[in-house]
C-alpha cells in the first residue's frame, strides 16, 4: 500500500492511523510518503499534541471530537503509527521540499518514527508499484 | 456453527478486546493469532459492532475459519480457528 499523507490535521491523521491498523492486520507492506501539511505534524515539537494540530473539518467542534476519541480509548494518530510499524512493515518517507517547508531539513527534525527524506520520485515510483493507493 | 455447538467449543485463547475500539479489536486478535497452533480455536471478546464483520474477513484473507459469532449482553464473542 502507498499512502500519500498531505493531511497535518488531528482528525484526518487519526483516520490514516486506523486504516494503517487495518493495514497492519493484514501484513501489508506500506510507505508512507509525508507530503506539505503532513511534514508539520512530524515535525518533534509537534507529533501527537492535539493542541497544536487543527481539524480538517468541522473545526468548531474539535474539543469535542478529542473528548470523544478519549472516551471510546482511541490511542492517538501517533500510536497507531507506532503500533503499525511494530505489526508490519511499514516505512515512511518524509517528502524534503515539506519538510524545509516547515524548518526541519534532516531526519533527527522530526519524530522517530520517520525512516528517511525522500523526493517526489521515490513517491511516485512507489505509487506505480503499489496495489493500493490512498492520498489522505 | 450454531450457537449451542459455539459454546461448547474449546477454546484455547481468550483476547479481550472489549476496551477497545476499532482497529483495536482485529490488532489484539493479530497479535494473539501468533501465540497459539494451528488447529487451535480462539476467541475474541468485543464491543465493537463492527469487529464482528472485521474478523471473519481478516480470516478469510489470512486463510484461517471463521467459526461463528455469538452475541452476548453488550458485546460479542467471535470464535475462529487458525489454519
Amino acid at each position: 500500500m502507498c499512502l500519500a499523507l498531505y493531511t497535518g490535521s488531528v482528525d484526518k491523521l487519526t483516520a490514516a492511523g486506523i486504516i494503517l491498523g487495518g493495514a497492519a492486520a493484514d501484513d501489508m507492506i506500506v510507505d508512507i510518503y509525508v507530503l506539505l501539511q503532513g511534514a508539520r505534524a512530524f515535525r518533534k515539537d509537534i507529533g501527537d499534541n492535539a493542541d497544536k494540530l487543527q481539524m480538517a473539518e468541522n473545526p468548531g467542534l474539535k474539543a469535542e471530537f478529542m473528548e470523544s476519541l478519549k472516551n471510546l480509548k482511541v490511542k492517538t494518530w501517533v500510536e497507531f503509527f507506532k503500533e503499525a510499524k511494530e505489526i508490519t512493515d511499514v516505512k515512511i518517507h518524509i517528502c524534503g521540499l515539506a519538510g524545509k517547508v516547515w524548518g526541519g531539513e534532516k531526519l533527527d527534525d522530526f519524530i522517530n518514527l520517520a525512516d528517511d527524506i525522500c523526493g517526489i520520485g521515490a513517491y511516485i515510483t512507489s505509487a506505480q508499484e503499489a496495489d493500493v493507493n490512498l492520498f489522505i | 456453527m450454531t450457537t449451542e455447538e459455539l459454546k461448547n467449543v474449546n477454546v484455547v485463547k481468550s483476547v479481550d478486546a472489549r476496551g477497545t475500539s476499532c482497529p483495536g479489536p482485529l490488532l489484539e486478535a493479530k497479535k494473539a493469532i501468533g501465540t497459539i497452533k494451528d488447529g487451535d480455536i480462539m476467541e475474541i471478546l468485543s464491543a465493537d459492532e463492527g469487529t464482528k464483520v472485521d474478523i471473519p474477513k481478516w480470516c478469510t484473507k489470512q486463510g484461517h475459519e471463521y467459526l461463528g459469532t455469538i452475541e452476548e449482553s453488550g458485546y460479542f464473542r467471535i470464535f475462529m480457528k487458525k489454519k
